[in-house]
């Protein structure tokens, strides 16, 4: 037996072979003695796995373990802020009134800067036209900022 | 002040929660499936400095990644799966430094594994839970990182060949060749254990 | 509300410092991309350089059948507010981007000459467009598009 047909076998023992693929295995299984016990011996360690997954408990009581989490979590939430010295924040402080107003000046502006066209909507629908007839289809991975457009369009050699 | 009593609150109730900042509800988090992490980390580094150390980590990851918890898998599954990345990181790491042993290398071309005629003997009959437990034990612990990372993934986290081939960083062909070595070295392992008894 | 002397020059000094700022901010830059042409295949092929790590990772995570992605050609384009850049990525295959409000893009893919596929999208810095199909024995090309600036 060949390491292809072997790994096939564990393929079609794990359901990763679908369709044509997998009923293949099936029939070379039924006619080959020395496949199907190979077959044999690869369900019988995934049986002998079932339910052994493995079990070691946490070595250290809980009042031990979560307070290293909860200082690990504080330092990072420290290092995350910035520090800020006593006089910065009082000054910080005595700036948030006139502060707050600017922003609201700001805020003014921008809505009417909206209204009157002064700025260009940040907000526009993804469009596509397909040239041709290409039967495109569109997937996005929003975790990855990924977009896959699929064409029909095939490239010659 | 009275403190919250968060020990009947469901998880998806206490992820909510801690999303809000609730540290003591992340706490009752941690305490009700901190074993499982840790048991994961362990099974991966087999050394269990360690893997308290990298399961403490992987809390402190969730704690600051808990708004990207989607709930498409149990709160569990999702903080396994960052425990399993930060172990992964922590044996590449340890990889480039570590030299690889002829074994190791006879493993990846699959060795003597690959030839042995099959076991056709069933290892759970007749043989006691606890025994064929600790037989597993002994039999994963001589395993590489590699086979052993990859025989978890596929056994115990239930992933397919695609989803282990992307989390190691690894070619589907890779995953292929190490779980079958792998199972093949258990078998052989574990029919050991039979004749003997 | 009553501001003291000292709290009204804080605000006209913030709102005096804040003009220009915004004036700077607002104004238009050129942006700047990089494209690849790609070619997907199960084999392998040593003589071929294979993508950067950091597509490859964000290729594997889309639903393509292949294995392996080598990198055929590599191209810079530079966009300014409001213009249009054509770039060739091989003797058939050309891309041609226009700014269209400084976030959203116009991209145009012209195969042999004719236009194969126009596309409007917002692409910010870290995200790929990737266009593709399929080529010859089982194997496919794709056009990568990542925006750096």
């Amino acid at each position: 037996m060949t390491e292809d047909q072997q790994l096939q076998l564990q393929a079609f023992s794990d359901g990763e072979l679908k369709g044509r693929g997998a009923r293949e295995v099936a029939a070379w299984v039924a006619r080959d003695p020395e496949a199907a016990a190979l077959l044999k011996e690869l369900r019988n360690t995934r049986e002998a796995l079932k339910g052994f997954a493995p079990q070691s408990k946490v070595p250290v009581s809980r009042e031990l373990y979560w307070p290293g989490i909860e200082r690990r979590i504080r330092t990072v939430e420290r290092e995350r802020a910035p520090s800020r010295s006593p006089e910065f924040l009082s000054m910080l402080r005595r700036l948030l009134m006139p502060a707050s107003a600017l922003a609201a000046l700001l805020l003014i502006v921008t809505i009417a800067g909206l209204q009157s066209g002064l700025f260009q909507s940040a907000h526009k629908a993804d469009t596509e036209t397909a040239m041709a007839d290409s039967g495109t289809f569109t997937y996005q991975d929003y975790a990855s900022g990924t977009t896959l457009v699929w064409v029909g369009y095939p490239a010659e050699r | 002040m009275a403190e919250t009593d968060h020990s009947s609150a469901d998880d998806g109730a206490l992820v909510r929660a801690a999303q809000k900042g609730d540290t003591g509800a992340f706490e009752e988090l941690v305490a009700r499936h901190r074993d499982k992490i840790y048991a994961r980390a362990y099974s991966m580094m087999r050394n269990e400095d360690e893997a308290l150390d990298l399961s403490q980590e992987a809390w402190v990851k969730g704690w600051q990644r808990l708004n990207q918890f989607n709930r498409k898998s149990s709160f569990s599954t999702w903080m396994t799966r960052i425990v399993i990345n930060l172990c992964l990181d922590e044996l590449r790491k340890q990889k480039r430094h570590r030299s690889e042993s002829i074994e190791e290398m006879g493993e990846e071309a699959g060795g003597v594994e690959r030839q042995m005629p099959a076991v056709t003997a069933n290892p759970t009959e007749r043989l006691e839970r606890g025994e064929l437990r600790q037989r597993i034990d002994e039999a994963m612990r001589g395993l590489s990182h590699e086979h052993r990372t990859v025989l978890l993934l596929h056994e115990f986290e239930e992933m397919e060949y695609k989803e282990i081939a992307r989390t190691m960083d690894c070619s589907i062909g890779t995953v292929m060749s190490r779980l079958f070595y792998a199972r093949r070295k258990l078998a052989g392992l574990l029919s050991d254990l039979r004749s003997e008894n | 509300m009553r501001l003291n002397f000292r709290g009204w020059c804080g605000f006209v000094a913030a709102f005096c410092l804040l003009i220009p700022f915004t004036l700077l901010a607002g104004a238009p830059k050129e942006s700047r991309f990089e494209a690849f042409l790609v070619w997907a295949t199960n084999g392998d092929d040593a003589a071929r350089k294979p993508v950067t790590p950091e597509i490859r990772k964000k290729l594997k995570d889309l639903p393509l059948k292949w294995k392996n992605y080598f990198e055929i050609n590599r191209t810079g384009l530079s966009l300014p507010p409001g213009g249009t850049q054509r770039a060739a990525l091989s003797k058939k295959c050309s891309l041609e981007l226009t700014d269209v409000d400084g976030k959203h893009l116009e991209i145009a893919l012209i195969g042999k000459g004719e236009p194969v596929l126009k596309r409007t999208q917002s692409l910010s810095r870290g995200e790929l467009l990737v266009l593709g199909g399929n080529a010859p024995d089982e194997t496919g090309w794709l056009v990568v598009l990542k925006r750096i600036e």
